[in-house]
């Protein structure tokens, strides 16, 4: 588990910990299982509309 | 409140502060001033906007021809100035050019994940919304947060009132909002009778939520009652009763509360906000002084503005006006600056004195400034009925009137009026187009009507515009 170098501030935090979340889901995403691809598309969304809902108030512009 | 409270609540906590001391990230929004909000709004603004650029002929056409750079975008007032409101009718024009989303849709068609439709009895015609994965979850966020808000919490038990499934954006964030708080939800609507759904309330016991369109309470109300229950003593750990979808008068929810014992919260939501856009967070639909509560808007999510919809300027706090609606992080199918129709009375934060910076709407006034009716979930245009009873040439005028009746429903009377030669044909034959006239009505609103006849002398004359519809129901929201 990766732990390192994580933001004191819990939002911060939290915002640290779902992108990278959402990093390995875009990998996943390129998953060549069929069956597997859209419930890794399913786990990218989630992830990526939590990153939406918890991104530190008045931080840089990035998007997922 | 009963007793039960919100869980984590401590001994002396207002009630009206529990959500925001249960989560930081509430509190955090809680806290910004307006200067910060409108920041904040700004920035995933920009965002979307730079997105729609690259991503919607719909949307890039609108910002050309507003001449906004989303690159170079510096104010609200900016985007207010300039961008081109967006209608129902230029949504369905989009999408008849390019079937099925349009081109406003802002996603690959591959990545709709969920399609969302309105409910097409405007006899306009439907406006069609993909959803993404990340939107999914959003409406299911757009739900979760005003019932979190209004005391729901993991492991509660819920009951859902409002029809699952289907088409509608109402059909599906609910099931979805449930689950992301972790409640157990008992989606009951549509698909059992009201008995049925007080046996089962009955046996569940501890019923800690109850979601409903405000109609569908008071018929539920109305059925306890009849059965000699108090809702109160039946359902003690009853903490919410949440209403959407339509007006009602002061006396009945002071009424709705002392019958349950406890809050009734109220939310305004349609498929533009893909949920909910406001809510009364735990204020209560009637505020301290017994009056008409206000319901705050999500303005994080959804940009909202209140405009007099013929100047097009925005209403000053306390005025109705129209309202507007821009999607902050909705990805498939976003609305920007879009023209609700709906007619709300606008607050502004300074005179919410909520202690948070959010602009608010008043409870229980929200009506349409198209004349649309609201009957039984179905979005119900006098149009669309003109059209139902006018295809049939035999008539020759008729009026509407929608009550509550007795037993506490939704009832909808027509009176038609026939042409001399048809009702001077017999019974059979008059029986026969009063039937044919409430198909063609069901078929075009979704909605049964009770149809009789009635003597031509009996209706109105108009010399400009038709006013055949009355709206009677608040008169039968009495308990």
């Amino acid at each position: 588990m990766r732990t390192a170098h994580l933001a004191p501030d819990p939002s911060e935090r939290d915002h640290q910990i779902l992108t990278r979340m959402l990093s390995d889901a875009e990998s996943l995403c390129r998953s060549q299982d069929a069956l597997l691809v859209g419930q890794y598309c399913h786990l990218r969304g989630r992830i990526a509309a939590l990153i939406d809902l918890v991104a530190p108030i008045g931080a840089g512009e990035a998007r997922s | 409140m009963t007793t039960a409270g919100a869980q984590g609540m401590r001994q002396g906590d207002d009630p009206r502060q529990v959500p925001f001391l249960e989560s930081a990230r509430l509190a955090s929004l809680a806290a910004l001033s307006r200067t910060e909000l409108e920041a904040l709004q700004l920035q995933k603004l920009r965002r979307q906007l730079q997105r729609l650029y690259r991503t919607s002929t719909y949307y890039r056409r609108r910002m050309d021809e507003g001449r906004i750079d989303p690159e170079a975008l510096t104010s609200l007032d900016q985007f207010f100035e300039h961008f081109p409101l967006s209608t129902k009718g230029a949504f369905l024009a989009d999408q008849t050019e390019h079937p099925p989303f349009g081109e406003r849709l802002g996603i690959a068609r591959e990545a709709v994940a969920l399609v969302n439709m309105t409910g097409g009895t405007s006899g306009q015609g439907q406006e069609i919304y993909g959803r993404s994965q990340h939107d999914v979850h959003m409406q299911g966020y757009m739900h979760a947060l005003p019932w979190f808000l209004a005391g729901l919490r993991a492991g509660d038990l819920a009951i859902n009132c409002v029809p699952a499934g289907g088409l509608t954006t109402g059909g599906w964030g609910p099931g979805e909002g449930l689950r992301i708080i972790g409640a157990t939800a008992f989606h009951v609507g549509g698909s059992t009778s009201t008995e049925a759904k007080i046996d089962l309330m009955l046996k569940i016991g501890e019923v800690n939520f109850i979601y409903a369109s405000t109609n569908y309470l008071h018929t539920l109300t109305e059925a306890l009652v009849r059965r000699g229950l108090e809702p109160a003593r039946a359902f003690p750990t009853l903490r919410t009763l949440f209403i959407a979808a339509e007006g009602y008068p002061i006396e009945w929810a002071q009424r709705i509360e002392a019958l349950w014992g406890c809050r009734l919260q109220e939310g305004y939501g349609s498929t533009q906000c893909a949920g909910f856009g406001a809510s009364t967070c735990a204020d209560g639909a009637l505020s301290a002084s017994g009056g008409r509560g206000l319901m705050s808007l999500f303005e994080w999510e959804t940009l909202c503005e209140v405009l007099d919809p013929v100047t097009l300027k925005p209403v000053a706090s306390g005025e109705m006006g129209e309202l507007v609606v821009t999607n902050l992080s909705i990805e498939g199918s976003p609305v920007i600056r879009f023209r609700t129709g709906d007619a709300v009375r606008f607050v502004s934060h300074r005179d919410a004195a909520s202690g948070r910076a959010w602009n608010a709407i008043e409870c229980g006034t929200i009506g349409r400034f198209d004349d649309m009716m609201k009957i039984r979930g179905n979005n119900v245009w006098p149009s669309a009925i003109d059209a139902a009873v006018f295809s049939h040439g035999e008539i020759v005028e008729y009026a509407g009137r929608v009550y509550t009746s007795a037993d506490g429903k939704t009832e909808v009377e027509v009176r038609l009026a026939l042409s001399e030669a048809i009702a001077s044909s017999g019974p059979e034959a008059c029986s026969r187009l009063v039937e044919a006239v409430r198909t063609s009505i069901k078929e075009r609103t979704n909605v049964w009507m009770t149809a009789v006849l009635c003597a031509r002398s009996e209706l109105p004359e108009f010399s400009y515009k038709a006013r055949r519809w009355k709206d009677e129901r608040q008169q039968g929201y009495r308990l």
